[in-house]
């Protein structure tokens, strides 16, 4: 459905896209992650045709975004990280005009709005202002009027910021059933969580590039030291900090409270046993000791060296 | 096109939903106009002079009578004339406001016996000099005609004593009682107020014709404004994600603009036509035909202001003090006539000068031909700013805008 070959974007001297290569098919969730200005809205622009890219190439089912940019917008519905509505109109009124912009005809345009208000399950607030509408509400009827004109590849930037869980949840459910029914699906977030649950393949960005792209299973394979043990201890005794340095499969050893020790260690290593044991003889009270599987979020933060949220 | 269309109406339906909006541009130049109307109608319409409400008490005597009967009471727009039974009565008049001088006539007045009295309250001298001229200029004229006749008659009757068949001082009497007769109730007939132009223009036409032409000018403000309210609100880039052209999409915003100040301009037509009795002159067509080659104008100056604002507040702040400037330059603050030549032909390059005096001039019964320059004029400024602020805009867009 989506395919970006080296793809490069320069705003004045600074390259803001180094060169990104993706394949999005059809059919597929997939989620572009990244920190604030790693080129994740700059390539959702270009993707989008709003901002013309210096070279490579991006086509959408086949057409070029450069030369085939009309028929490109017909097949691409976007969810702007913004609320990009009229406040003061009515949810049907705006979902009418963004659906005759998009082509359809007036009866159509309203059978259509009146549909998309039912996919968001705001069909009773139809006929209010959008000014009088929940941080949650608004974020669904900005969904909404992506989806009036029956997008075949549906990109979502960051669509859930600062709602309420209930309106959360109703928009990914929404989004996955949407994905079920065969839309192509790039979703952008900075809820790992909402990457996981909708997404099958993932690429993250940084700096303009695509520093590694798979499943979330595969990323995780490749972290060293992606499991993490939690010790609580009464008391850190800095003799049982070293010893547990020194055990075998572990990478890093963290203390980040008095009482808490987080050993980072390689994956398939099963060492509870031997750091219960070690912890009698060096008379460490081991309140609790837990695993941490490796997951998005310590990916990462490992690949980028920055949390997903900063 | 027709995505022109529905950007234009989706832009216009926001506005009508917009009571602040609606207040300046419709209720604000509407009331403007009647408060400046009717503030300015005596600068404006030459009644400088106020009108004179003159009390008059008189005794008998024949030529006092002839003063207030054949003089003062003719058609004079400027005096009104009250006759009080007595002289008390006069004097509560003049005390209790009820007119603005008393003269009192006495007997004999006519005489050169007893001379007439004026009476008027502190702060009404003015009235006061100019009914003491008046009174002076009467009595001055009945004398001389009086003391003339008396010498030619006393001189007739001489000449008659030597039997000239000829001389008739009966005829000749009865003849100089008519000529003086005559030229005491012409008076007020020798000089005329007459105004230049076709039609004079009434202060409360002016201003009508001012305000629309400043009122409309807001809209260039609120159209720059909409424009940085649509990127700021990020449904100018999700209007650019539509199968839509950008031309398209600032058409449709200019296209909004246009509608929404000729419809401020019907309506403001309509309203001070109907409530304040404006006249817009003979030809409404004439009148509407500017009105919209104006309101192009103005658009095309909201795209300009769009291009060369960085932010909604920078083109509400910027914009405001233009209409401003413009307002006062262009006349619509003080008639243009009040101003130095220079300032004159600095309003030569403002399109609001150009709607006010079109305006005016319909006002006045101006041709078709003669609307013809401002026209183009308005048209071209219009043309100029779209084409401008559009290229402004395109460049800002590829170099870094996203």
């Amino acid at each position: 459905m989506l395919t970006m070959t080296n793809v490069k974007k320069r705003f004045g001297e600074q390259e803001v896209v180094k060169g990104i290569t993706l394949h999005v098919g059809k059919g597929e969730a997939f989620g572009l992650l990244g920190p604030n200005g790693a080129g994740k809205s700059t390539t959702i622009s270009m993707i989008c045709g709003l901002v013309p890219y210096d070279e490579g190439d991006i086509q959408v089912d086949g057409l070029s975004v450069s030369r085939s940019p009309y028929e490109i917008k017909k097949k691409i519905g976007v969810v702007p990280q913004d609320i990009a509505l009229y406040p003061t109109l009515s949810a049907l009124d705006n979902l009418v005009f963004w659906g005759k912009m998009y082509g359809l005809k007036g009866r159509e345009a309203k059978a259509r709005a009146l549909e998309v208000l039912e996919t968001v399950g705001l069909v009773e607030r139809g006929k209010d202002r959008i000014e009088t509408f929940s941080g949650g509400m608004k974020r669904r009827i900005n969904i909404g009027a992506a989806l009036l004109h029956r997008p075949e590849l549906l990109i979502m930037d960051e669509p859930t910021v600062g709602i309420d869980p209930q309106s959360r949840h109703h928009i990914l459910e929404t989004v996955k059933r949407l994905n079920e029914q065969g839309m192509t699906i790039i979703y952008t977030s900075h809820y790992m969580e909402e990457v996981e649950f909708l997404c099958k393949r993932i690429a993250i960005m940084d700096h303009g590039q695509v520093i590694a792209t798979g499943s979330t299973q595969e990323l995780c394979k490749r972290l060293a030291g992606g499991n993490q043990l939690l010790l609580d201890v009464e008391e850190v005794r800095p003799a049982f900090v070293e010893k547990l340095k020194q055990l075998d499969g572990v990478e890093k050893v963290m203390i980040p409270e008095a009482s808490e020790i987080h050993l980072y260690i390689k994956q398939d290593q099963d060492m509870m046993a031997s750091i219960v044991s070690m912890a009698a003889k060096e008379a460490v009270k081991l309140r609790q000791i837990k695993l941490k599987e490796a997951d998005l979020e310590t990916l990462f933060l490992q690949m980028t060296g920055r949390s997903l949220r900063d | 096109m027709k995505k022109m269309v529905l950007i234009a109406q989706k832009d216009i339906a926001i506005q009508l939903k917009d009571r602040k909006a609606f207040l300046l541009l419709l209720l604000m130049p509407f009331l403007l106009t009647a408060i400046l109307g009717f503030a300015l109608k005596g600068v404006m319409e030459g009644e400088s002079l106020p009108a004179t409400v003159i009390g008059v008490y008189m005794e008998e005597d024949p030529l006092a009578r002839e003063f207030v009967e054949n003089y003062l009471q003719q058609d004079l727009t400027m005096l009104t004339v009250k006759v009080a039974a007595t002289d008390v009565e006069l004097k509560d008049w003049v005390n209790q406001d009820e007119v603005d001088v008393g003269i009192i006539l006495p007997k004999e007045w006519g005489e050169q016996k007893t001379p007439a009295a004026i009476l008027a309250v502190s702060g009404k001298e003015s009235s006061a000099l100019f009914t003491q001229q008046l009174t002076d200029s009467f009595a001055q004229t009945a004398w001389t005609m009086s003391n003339s006749t008396e010498k030619i008659m006393t001189n007739l009757a001489v000449a008659a004593s030597y039997q000239d068949p000829a001389i008739q001082p009966g005829k000749v009497q009865a003849e100089l009682l008519n000529g003086m007769k005559e030229v005491v109730e012409r008076k007020g007939q020798y000089v005329e107020v007459a105004s230049i132009g076709e039609r004079e223009v009434s202060s409360m036409q002016y201003y009508a014709a001012a305000m629309a032409a400043m009122f409309l000018l807001f809209n260039a403000v609120r159209g720059g404004k909409s424009l940085h309210q649509e990127q700021h609100s990020a449904t100018l880039d999700r209007l650019r994600m539509t199968p839509t052209r950008v031309d398209f999409i600032l058409g449709g915003k200019f296209l909004g603009t246009w509608g929404l100040a000729f419809g401020q301009f019907i309506v403001f037509m309509a309203a001070t036509h109907f409530f304040l009795g404006v006249d817009w002159g003979e030809s409404a067509v004439q009148t509407l035909f500017i009105g919209l080659v104006y309101s192009f104008a103005v658009s095309g100056l909201a795209i300009l202001i769009a291009a060369f604002s960085a932010n909604e507040k920078t083109a509400d702040t910027a914009g405001g003090i233009m209409v401003q400037v413009l307002a006062l330059l262009g006349g619509s603050m003080l008639p243009l006539s009040a101003f130095p030549e220079v300032m004159r032909k600095v309003a030569l390059v403002l399109p609001n000068s150009w709607a006010l005096n079109s305006f005016t001039s319909i006002m006045n019964g101006a041709t078709w031909a003669s609307l013809g320059a401002a026209a183009l004029v308005l048209l071209a400024i219009g043309a100029a700013s779209i084409v401008i602020g559009s290229a402004r805009m395109r460049v800002s867009a590829l170099s870094g805008g996203k």
